[in-house]
């Protein structure tokens, strides 16, 4: 059992939707409670993985099994392997996933159109978020990552508002060309780099922990680091860096890349806004500490600066379009955009704490917007409106919604106390200290960055005011009687996110116990690989 | 006497290289008789061209040892040789699913025995492409490849398919005399009329005339216009919206993959490993850019399902020429995967267009809602257009990723910079073509119809569509199983 864990956390949810698909489409409750029922084994799985997780030891659950081998002649073979572990960096996104999706399950009650194609499409992406958390193949991350699209596509271009076709599509071309960059970089690596652990014979390799390492690169191949090739202005090396870079730059998403982001979250039913900003985003930041980074370690530190500049400028843009926007989903997303700045910021300091502050902010993050676009939802299932200025007052009618609304937009501030807090004041730790520790960030970067905290507190302290304090008013057709209380099944969904946000703000050891060896050891290699490949080309 | 003795003893050795060919033209003549019948049983005809069909295939997979080894037959007008042998399997499977395509309007479809025969014609015509080493034989096979195909374009008996088909014969003829002028020149320039031959090599080595350049240009335009290269592709939407589904779902395939096979010979025979005055791999990048660019930004406007798929199919022979443009084994040994992973989506696709066609969506629009009403046909044909845009977990997928590591290893071995433009066109592209190809799927799932009847799901058209389905997952999941079988083909010139 212990050796299938992490197979049976991946899969169970698939299981559940090839079950489903034999139900009758009339039997709404029977697909609600198998998705729930998928949703707890799975936590089941999870807490038997936490009690045996050693947070030293590494890789750990590593499954490995033979996938495809194939012959090809002159050129050796070719070897993808079904290859699965979890570490440190990974442990959290997966804690984080199955919480996520647990908690979206129970959001997608109030889903009623073709609830069967729903919930299969639901349990297809959950398969798919937690594969590309695990798979440490890079054809097979692959596979999951572009297996995330069309489900994606699907459940917000059949279930969301009015603008979902458009929205809908935008996110899929956006998001496919982000993986085409990738692919081209897959190629190439699969091309460069060989599987060492196979003598006498040449065995191109997909597996990420051998790409990892300069020593298992061909001589002479496209991507050696010894030998790289000069094209235009940078060398291969450099151009492959920034493919992937810009391809999960697109998913996390970055400014300018961001544009989709809006659209999708305005447009999708609540529970898929909640997926795609608590997981489907931090697909991207793990593919910038699990691929792009360890891979390019040279080009990693050539374009640290750069890297940590566009998440200041996520940052600010992100925070002061949130300030500009009328729509509360759409504030919301903005913020999104603006906290995964701080990300970006983390991973270019290179250093441990910084890393550490990325990773724990994806996952704060991913509870903290959870609980946002949950709240957004319930109003929007009262009313179908969402303009900021259509209301006032909502204090006195709604109180529990009110301070639940308060508690996420604090936590989300970063105020102490809530998780947003420990991640941010990491990263900002990791900022000002990577330009002591030979990291690429100069303290201006870091400076600068703060003003992204006095932008989120204003977006978030004035909405607040128009919306929540003052007289009661409603303007455009709501009348007040649509205004109730959070019931029963809101509070379900609400407790767990803000207690979660709290303790992980008030106790945040147990998370940086599981991320702290990653976050030492990716520092270190990083900067270490990295300097010496420059130095010794 | 005893040169004829040697004579007929040499056809006979060709003979037994020749039984799948035999077998197709005694379809021919077997079937214009019956045609000369006055009362025809349409099952009988199709169950005939059925079995006919599927022995010339497993002549193939039974003798495939006989074919390993090259053999020049006929007084070396053609070569038996694996790689040919591998695409006459592949128009062997295209024409028993296009049998199987038509059986269900086999009532319906006028002069059947002749639509068969035609069909017959047109593969046999392909069989002899592939294996053509010479000049004439080329022009030969090709010329009843085209002329077959121009009379069953119109064999939808409307004024479209007249249309369509008097556009396709005054096109075609005009390329097909065009490439018989650049092989009169290219007969001047060598004396030999076999390309693959050692004369045909020496004469053209290191020449760097302008009359050689012209003459190869104008043959090469003969075979492109036949894959339906830009920017030879004019004819394609015309012939692709006039003729019946089930021939224009062999057209995209057959004649297609007969093109990029003798293409692919005679483009290695006139580069001359490298050693050719003129850059011939340029110019095969650049007609695949060309098309990939024009086949997708022009199926981006289409309102009609078979002219989407025609502008599809030109964006795909770009593809298939991206895998010959390599200039590589391995590149060739992609072009075969690309193609067989071609053959059998396309074939899907064509399948439910037929399907929807016969309950009345003939336009886009007119999708809207058939999510609801044919589950199944809609899932599957969503399948089969991703795969056609070539994500994950789907067969095309496999075949787009193996096509582009041939262009990298190519542009890593030659560092020619059009081949790192190619496979950025390519890749572009293939987010392009997400947008057109997710169009019929986006009316039948996400616009809104009122609601018809559900159909049963017991249609031939699944079992079919299952079946490919099956395929296309199994050639994402397990390549070897085909990889394997291709990498043993031995490309000779």
């Amino acid at each position: 059992m212990q050796e299938i864990l992490l197979s049976l956390l991946l899969f169970t949810p698939l299981l559940a939707a090839l079950v489903s698909l034999f139900f009758p489409a009339t039997a709404i409750q029977l697909f609600r409670y198998t998705t729930l029922v998928a949703n707890i084994a799975q936590a089941f799985f999870l807490i038997l993985l936490l009690g045996s997780y050693q947070n030293s030891a590494g890789l750990q659950f590593v499954e490995h099994q033979p996938w495809i081998t194939m012959d090809l002649g002159s050129w050796g073979t070719l070897k993808a392997e079904y290859f699965i572990g979890i570490d440190g960096l990974s442990m959290p996104l997966v804690v984080l996933s199955v919480f996520i999706m647990l908690i979206a399950t129970i959001s997608s009650w109030t889903i009623l159109k073709n609830v069967k194609g729903y919930f299969i499409l639901l349990l297809i992406l959950n398969t798919a978020i937690i594969g590309s958390f695990v798979a440490l193949d890079f054809l097979l991350f692959y596979l999951f990552f572009e297996f995330m699209l069309l489900p994606m596509f699907f459940l917000i271009a059949l279930w969301g508002g009015p603008r979902k076709e458009y929205a809908s599509i935008k996110f899929f071309l956006y998001t496919l060309l982000g993986s085409i960059l990738i692919l081209i970089v897959m190629i190439g690596l699969n091309l460069s780099v060989h599987d060492p652990s196979i003598s006498g014979q040449l065995v191109h390799s997909f597996n990420i922990i051998h790409m990892s390492s300069p020593i298992n690169f061909i001589s002479f191949s496209i991507l050696d680091p010894h030998n790289a090739w000069q094209i235009g202005l940078y060398n291969a090396r450099q151009w492959a860096f920034l493919l992937l870079f810009f391809g999960f730059a697109i998913k996390l998403p970055m400014v300018p890349f961001h544009t989709w982001l809006p659209d999708a979250h305005v447009e999708a039913p609540t529970p898929i806004s909640v997926i795609l900003a608590a997981l489907l985003l931090k697909v991207g930041g793990y593919g910038l500490a699990r691929i792009a980074f360890p891979i390019f370690p040279d080009a990693t530190i050539y374009f640290g600066g750069f890297i940590g500049v566009m998440g200041v400028i996520s940052i600010i843009y992100g925070g002061l379009n949130a300030l500009s926007s009328k729509d509360l989903k759409r504030l919301i997303a903005y913020s999104s955009i603006s906290h995964m700045g701080f990300v970006l910021l983390g991973f270019a300091s290179l250093t441990a704490e910084g890393v550490v502050g990325s990773i724990y902010q994806m996952f704060s993050h991913g509870i903290i917007s959870a609980m946002l676009f949950l709240l957004a939802g319930v109003l929007y299932d009262r009313t179908n409106n969402r303009m900021i200025a259509n209301y006032s007052g909502l204090y006195s009618k709604m109180p529990w919604y009110a301070v639940m609304i308060i508690v996420a937009f604090f936590a989300s501030m970063g105020l102490p106390g809530f998780s947003g807090f420990i991640a941010e004041i990491m990263v900002f730790l990791g900022a000002f200290k990577s330009n002591s520790v030979q990291g690429p960030l100069h303290e201006s970067i870091a400076i600068t960055a703060t003003l992204g905290l006095v932008l989120a507190a204003a977006y978030y302290l004035w909405t607040l005011q128009r919306m929540f304090f003052g007289p009661f008013n409603l303007k455009g057709d709501i009348t007040s009687d649509q205004m109730f209380d959070l019931n029963k099944r809101e509070f379900i969904m609400l407790i767990p996110l803000a207690a979660a946000a709290l303790f992980f703000g008030i106790y945040p050891q147990p998370m940086i116990a599981i991320i702290d060896p990653f976050a030492k050891h990716f520092a270190e290699f990083v900067i270490g690989a990295g300097k010496s490949l420059t130095l010794n080309p | 006497m005893a040169d004829l003795k040697d004579k007929l003893e040499l056809i006979g050795m060709s003979l037994s290289f020749f039984v799948p060919e035999l077998v197709l033209i005694v379809g021919i003549i077997l079937l214009i008789g019956i045609g000369l019948r006055k009362k025809q049983y349409p099952p009988l005809l199709t169950f005939l061209s059925l079995l006919l069909f599927s022995f010339s295939f497993l002549c193939y997979v039974f003798t495939w040892r006989i074919y390993v080894t090259p053999q020049k037959i006929f007084n070396g007008f053609l070569r038996s040789d694996d790689f040919s042998a591998f695409l006459k399997m592949l128009f062997d499977v295209a024409g028993i699913l296009t049998v199987l395509m038509t059986w269900r309007k086999q009532k319906e479809q006028r002069y059947l025995p002749e639509y068969y025969a035609l069909l017959f014609a047109i593969v046999l015509g392909a069989h002899l492409l592939v294996m053509s080493m010479n000049l004439i034989m080329v022009f030969i096979s090709l010329e009843l490849i085209s002329i077959s195909a121009y009379v069953l374009t119109g064999f939808s008996f409307s004024k479209k398919g007249a249309e369509g088909s008097m556009k396709y014969f005054l096109f075609g003829s005009v390329a097909s005399a065009v490439m018989l002028y650049g092989f009169s020149m290219l007969y001047g320039l060598t004396g030999t009329l076999d390309f693959s031959s050692a004369e045909f090599i020496d004469h053209l080595l290191g020449k760097n005339s302008t009359l050689f350049f012209i003459a190869a240009l104008m043959a090469l335009a003969g075979f492109l216009y036949k894959i339906a290269a830009a920017p030879l592709h004019l004819w394609a939407p015309d012939v692709y919206e006039a003729a019946p589904m089930p021939i224009v779902a062999f057209f995209s395939v057959v004649p297609k993959l007969a093109g990029i096979g003798v293409l692919t010979k005679f483009i290695l025979a006139i580069n001359i490993f490298g050693q050719s005055a003129f850059d011939w791999q340029f110019i095969i990048s650049l007609v695949s850019i060309l098309s990939l660019t024009v086949g997708n930004f022009s199926a981006l406007l289409q309102k009609n399902p078979k002219r989407l798929m025609a502008y599809s199919s030109i964006a795909q022979s770009g593809f298939l020429l991206a895998g010959v443009a390599a200039f590589l084994p391995q590149g060739v040994h992609f072009m075969l995967f690309y193609a067989t992973v071609y053959m059998f989506v396309n074939f899907l696709v064509f399948v439910y267009l037929q399907y929807f066609e016969s309950y009345g969506f003939s336009s886009l629009e007119s999708f809207s809602g058939a999510g609801r009403t044919h589950v199944w046909p809609s899932i599957l044909i969503l399948i089969g257009f991703v795969s056609l845009t070539g994500l994950p977990p789907t067969a095309g997928f496999t075949a787009k990723f193996f096509v582009f590591s041939s262009l990298w290893e190519a542009y890593h071995l030659s560092g020619k910079n059009i081949l790192l433009w190619l496979l950025i066109f390519g890749l572009l592209n293939t987010v392009v073509s997400l947008f057109y190809y997710l169009r019929i799927p986006y009316y039948t799932f996400i616009k809104e119809a009122e609601s018809g009847t559900k159909t049963n799901f017991l249609a031939f058209e699944n079992l079919l569509g299952f079946v490919l389905v099956l395929l296309v997952f199994v050639l994402f999941f397990y390549p070897g199983l085909l990889m394997g079988w291709i990498n043993k083909i031995n490309f000779v010139l």
